[in-house]
C-alpha cells in the first residue's frame, strides 16, 4: 500500500514557529550581551518570541482534533514523563511565561534581568531541540530516527530566529541594523552548519535502512526533489550564505549600510526562514516507515 | 495470567478479507476505519509466483512504542498484556500512530481520536460473550488465538510445529505471530 505521511503541514508550521520563536528570544538576549546599544532590535525579539511561539500552540491544538472537541484533555499532556511531547509541553509552558513575561518587562520600559533572560535562553534551546527529539524517538522512520535531527532543528531554529529579528529591525529600525556586526557573524555561520548538518542527515540515513533510502530519495530525486534543491537548498541555505559573504567580507562598508544592501540581506533573511519552513515540511512529509516498505515481508 | 497471542497463517489466508469485515462490524467501526491492514508480497519467479496476504494488525508489543511515546496515557499497556486505548483520553496527536513501526494505529474521523485492534477476540473469551471476530470470521482457519505461556494451549503448539515468527523480527516484543 502507499503510504500517507502522518503529520503534514500544519505540525511542520508548528515545529518552524517553536523553533523560530525559541530562536528569536536567543537572539535578543545575545544582542543585549553583544550589543547592548540595539535596544529597539532586542524587543523586536522578544516580540516575535512569544507571538509565533503561541501562533504555533494554536496550531497544534487544532490538528489535536480530540482535543480540540474536549479541551480539558489538554490537561492530561503532563501525565507521561516518559513522553517527549510531554516535556515539550513543559518547555512551550515555561518558555510561553518567561517570554510573555520579558514583553510585559519591556512594555513597562523595566530592564529585563540577567537571570530571567538567561532562564528564557535555556527554555528557547529546549523547545527548539526538543522539537526534533519529538521526531526522533520515533522507531518507524529511519529519517527521523537519529541523533542529527535535533541539532540540525536547533541551527535551523537560531537561523531563522536571527533571520526574523533582522529582517523586522531593516524595515523598523536600520540605524541599529547598521551596528550589529557580531550577530550579523553568527547569523552567516549558522546556514553553512545547516548545510553540512543536512547532508550529514541524508548520507547517513540513506545507508542504514531500505526506508531509509526510500526517504532520502524522494527528496534527492523523487517527487520532493524540486522542494528540496530549489526551495531549501539554493532558496534556503545556498543563497543567504552566498549574499551575505558578499556583503560582510567583500562589498566596500558604504555599500553594505546602503539602503540597497539592506533590501539584499532582507533577500537573504526570506530566505533563509522559508529554508526552515521547508526543512521541517520536507522532513515531516519524506519520511517513510521501516515497515511500508515491505523488507519484512 | 494469561500472555495472550495470535497466530496468522498467510499460507491459508485467501485474501477474502472476511477478518476485517467482521471486525467492521464487531467493533462498530466507521467505513473508512479498518483494524486490519493487508499487505501483498509476489514470491517465485515464473510460472511458479505465488502472492502472499499478509493481514497486519496491532502486533500488542510487550514493549509497546504507541504507549512509550503516548503523552496523555490515552495509549497504555493493560494488566492482561493487551495494548488498550483509553479514548476519553486521547487527544489525537497522532505521535502514537507515529511512532507505531508497523503502521497499525487508525484515525476515527468522527471523534477525532486514534484506535486500533482491541484484541476483542480475548474479552469475548474470557467474558464469554458471543462475537464474530476476525478468528471466528475466517473461513480458513487461518488464525489462531490463545495463550502463549501455556505450552498445551494450540497457539503454541502450532507456533513451535510451524517456527512461526513476529513480523519484523525482533523489533518489538510482538505478540502476532506469521506462519509464511
Amino acid at each position: 500500500m502507499t503510504f500517507e505521511p502522518i503529520w503534514g503541514a500544519i505540525i511542520a508550521w508548528y515545529l518552524f514557529l517553536a523553533g523560530l520563536g525559541g530562536g528569536a528570544f536567543v537572539t535578543s538576549a545575545f544582542l543585549g550581551w553583544k550589543h547592548p546599544e540595539a535596544v529597539k532590535m532586542r524587543k523586536i525579539g522578544h516580540m516575535i518570541a512569544p507571538a509565533v511561539v503561541i501562533v504555533g500552540l494554536v496550531l497544534l491544538m487544532f490538528d489535536a482534533e480530540g482535543g480540540l472537541h474536549n479541551p480539558l484533555r489538554f490537561a492530561l499532556l503532563l501525565t507521561n514523563f516518559g513522553s517527549v511531547m510531554t516535556w515539550g509541553v513543559v518547555f512551550l509552558a515555561g518558555f510561553t511565561v518567561v517570554a510573555l513575561a520579558v514583553v510585559l518587562l519591556d512594555f513597562l520600559k523595566r530592564p529585563v534581568p540577567v537571570w530571567l533572560d538567561i532562564v528564557g535562553v535555556v527554555f528557547a534551546l529546549c523547545v527548539a531541540m526538543y522539537t526534533g527529539a519529538l521526531l526522533g524517538v520515533c522507531k518507524t522512520f529511519p529519517l527521523w530516527n537519529n541523533a542529527l535531527l535535533p541539532i540540525l532543528f536547533l541551527v535551523s531554529a537560531m537561523s531563522a530566529g536571527m533571520a526574523s529579528v533582522l529582517l523586522v529591525s531593516i524595515v523598523r529600525h536600520a540605524d541599529e541594523f547598521n551596528r550589529v556586526g557580531v550577530l550579523k557573524k553568527f547569523h552567516f555561520c549558522l546556514p553553512i552548519i545547516e548545510l553540512v548538518l543536512v547532508a550529514s542527515l541524508l548520507f547517513v540515513t540513506s545507508s542504514n535502512s531500505v526506508a531509509g533510502w526510500n526517504s532520502v530519495v524522494s527528496l534527492v530525486a523523487g517527487e520532493f526533489a524540486p522542494w528540496f534543491w530549489v526551495g531549501l537548498v539554493l532558496v534556503g541555505l545556498v543563497l543567504p550564505t552566498v549574499l551575505e559573504t558578499w556583503l560582510l567580507f567583500f562589498s566596500p562598508r558604504e555599500f553594505e549600510e546602503s539602503r540597497k544592501a539592506h533590501w539584499i540581506s532582507f533577500g537573504s533573511d526570506v530566505g533563509v526562514l522559508v529554508g526552515g519552513f521547508l526543512l521541517r515540511y520536507l522532513v515531516v512529509v519524506a519520511a517513510l516507515p521501516v515497515t511500508m516498505v515491505v523488507p519484512m515481508l | 495470567m494469561a500472555r495472550y497471542g495470535m497466530l496468522i497463517n498467510t499460507k491459508k489466508c485467501i485474501g477474502c478479507y472476511a477478518c476485517r469485515v467482521a471486525c467492521q462490524r464487531q467493533n462498530d467501526l466507521l467505513p473508512n476505519e479498518d483494524f486490519i491492514r493487508y499487505e501483498e508480497k509476489e514470491t517465485g519467479t515464473y510460472p511458479t509466483v505465488r502472492v502472499e496476504t499478509v493481514p497486519l494488525q496491532c502486533m500488542h508489543c510487550e514493549d509497546a512504542p504507541c504507549a512509550a511515546v503516548c503523552p496523555t496515557g490515552a495509549a497504555y499497556l493493560g494488566p492482561d498484556g493487551i495494548v488498550q486505548v483509553d479514548h476519553g483520553r486521547c487527544i489525537g496527536c497522532k505521535y502514537c500512530m507515529a511512532a507505531c513501526p508497523y503502521q497499525v494505529r487508525v484515525f476515527n474521523e468522527e471523534t477525532g481520536t486514534v484506535d486500533k485492534c482491541r484484541f476483542c477476540t480475548v474479552s469475548a473469551e474470557t467474558s464469554g460473550t458471543r462475537m464474530c471476530s476476525c478468528v471466528e470470521a475466517c473461513l480458513t482457519g487461518a488464525r489462531l488465538f490463545g495463550d502463549l505461556d501455556d505450552p498445551e494451549s494450540d497457539i503454541a503448539q502450532e507456533i513451535a510445529a510451524a517456527n512461526a515468527q513476529p513480523i519484523a523480527g525482533d523489533l518489538t516484543k510482538a505478540k502476532i505471530f506469521y506462519v509464511r
